[in-house]
C-alpha cells in the first residue's frame, strides 16, 4: 500500500521507503519494543504539532502535557521534544543529564535513531500538504536489550562501533538497524550511502548534485546543525 | 556538474543573496526556509513558484533532501558526532564564509 495519496510526482521509491521506514518503527528493536518505539514516533508528532516551548523547558516540567501514565520513560520523552524541536541547542551535559535519569547509553542512540527518521519523514509530508505515513500495528515483544560491550564512547558522546564511514553515520552505529533505516532514507530522500563521498558530480531524479547540496547546507544551517 | 561553474555560497545563507552559482538556487533556499518557518502559507506559495519555475517533480525531490536534513541534523547534534578528520581543514574557509562557527553545536561537537 502508497505511503501517500497525492497528484504530485512522489517517486515510487520514494514512498516504498517511507512505507518501509514505518514498519520498521514497528518492529521490536535492540532496546525498545514495537509499541514503545511506536510511541517515539507518536510523541515526536506531538512535540511537532505543540505548542513552541523554550528549550529548556521540558515536557515532563509542564502541567498536563504528558500522561502519568505514558507508556515511555520521562526522561525520554523530554529527550524526544529536544531534539525534535530545538536540536541545534543539545550539550554534552544535557545528554549527560539523560542517561543520568536511567536511559540506557545503547537505548539512547535507538530512541535518536526513531526520533530522527520520524522528522525527516514527517517533514516531507508537511512540507507537500500530505497526510503523514500511517503508523502500523506495532509489535508488543519484548527487546533483548543486549548490551554491545565492543561499542565504546571515543569521538561521539555516544558509543559507537569500529566502523568505518562518516562520523555521522558512525553516531549511531551501536544499534545497526538504526543505521539501516538511515540508510533506507537516505538513499531515496539524498543519496545512496554507498556513492556519498565517492560520487560527488552525478545527478539524482530531477535534481543536480550542486542543487542537492545547496539544499542540504541551506537545511542544515538553518538547524544551526554545525557538523 | 560543470568543472568550470561558478559556485559560491551566499544561497546557502539566504534566499535573498542570490543563486550562489545553482540553478533556481535562491528559489530552492527560499523553499527550505518555508519548510523550517513551518508557515503553512509561505509553504503554499513556493510550493506554487517550484512547480512553476523548475516543475513538479524538483518541487518533491527537493522537499525530500530537504527533510532528509532535519534527520541529518538530529542524529549530529544528539550524539555529539564530531567533523570528520579529513574535512577539518578543507572546510575552514566554508565554515567561516557560511557563519557556522558560532553555532553551539560547533562547541559542543569538539569536547
Amino acid at each position: 500500500m502508497a505511503a501517500y495519496t497525492t497528484e504530485l510526482p512522489v517517486r515510487v521509491d520514494l514512498d516504498v521507503s517511507h512505507v518501509e521506514v514505518a514498519s520498521r518503527w514497528a518492529t521490536t528493536g535492540s532496546w525498545w519494543s514495537g509499541v514503545e518505539r511506536v510511541a517515539i514516533v507518536e510523541e515526536v508528532r506531538r512535540a511537532r504539532d505543540g505548542d513552541d516551548s523554550a528549550p529548556w523547558e521540558a515536557p515532563s516540567q509542564i502541567d498536563g502535557l504528558v500522561a502519568k501514565d505514558h507508556l515511555l520513560p520521562t526522561a525520554a520523552i523530554d529527550a524526544i521534544w529536544r531534539i525534535t524541536n530545538h536540536p541545534g541547542t543539545l550539550t554534552a551535559e544535557w545528554h549527560a543529564s539523560i542517561l543520568g535519569q536511567g536511559i540506557n547509553p545503547q537505548a539512547y542512540v535507538e530512541l535518536v535513531g526513531v526520533v530522527a527518521q520520524a522528522n525527516a519523514v514527517d517533514r516531507f509530508a508537511d512540507a507537500l500538504n500530505v497526510t503523514r505515513v500511517d503508523l502500523p500495528k506495532a509489535s508488543p515483544d519484548q527487546p533483548l536489550r543486549f548490551n554491545d560491550n565492543s561499542a565504546e564512547v571515543t569521538s561521539h558522546w555516544v558509543p559507537t562501533a569500529q566502523v568505518k564511514g562518516p562520523n555521522v553515520v558512525k553516531a549511531l552505529s551501536a544499534v545497526p538497524f538504526e543505521v539501516d533505516s538511515m540508510s533506507i532514507l537516505s538513499a531515496t530522500q539524498y543519496v545512496p550511502m554507498g556513492t556519498l563521498l565517492s560520487d560527488l558530480v552525478s545527478d539524482q531524479n530531477s535534481l543536480t548534485r550542486m542543487q542537492i547540496e545547496l539544499i542540504a547546507a541551506r537545511t542544515s544551517k538553518l538547524n544551526e546543525c554545525f557538523y | 556538474m560543470n568543472q568550470d561553474s561558478q559556485v559560491s555560497f551566499e544561497a546557502i545563507d539566504s534566499s535573498q543573496a542570490g543563486d550562489g552559482g545553482v540553478e533556481h538556487g535562491a528559489l530552492l533556499s527560499r523553499l527550505c526556509e518555508a519548510m523550517f518557518s513551518q508557515d503553512p502559507d509561505e509553504i503554499a506559495s513556493v510550493r506554487d513558484d517550484v512547480i512553476e519555475v523548475a516543475g513538479a517533480d524538483v518541487l518533491v525531490d527537493a522537499i525530500a533532501v530537504s527533510a532528509n536534513f532535519y534527520m541529518m541534523t538530529r542524529i549530529a547534534d544528539a550524539t555529539g558526532t564530531p567533523l570528520d578528520v579529513g574535512t577539518i581543514e578543507p572546510s575552514a574557509e566554508i565554515r567561516e564564509i557560511v557563519g557556522v562557527n558560532d553555532f553551539m553545536s560547533r562547541r559542543e561537537a569538539s569536547h
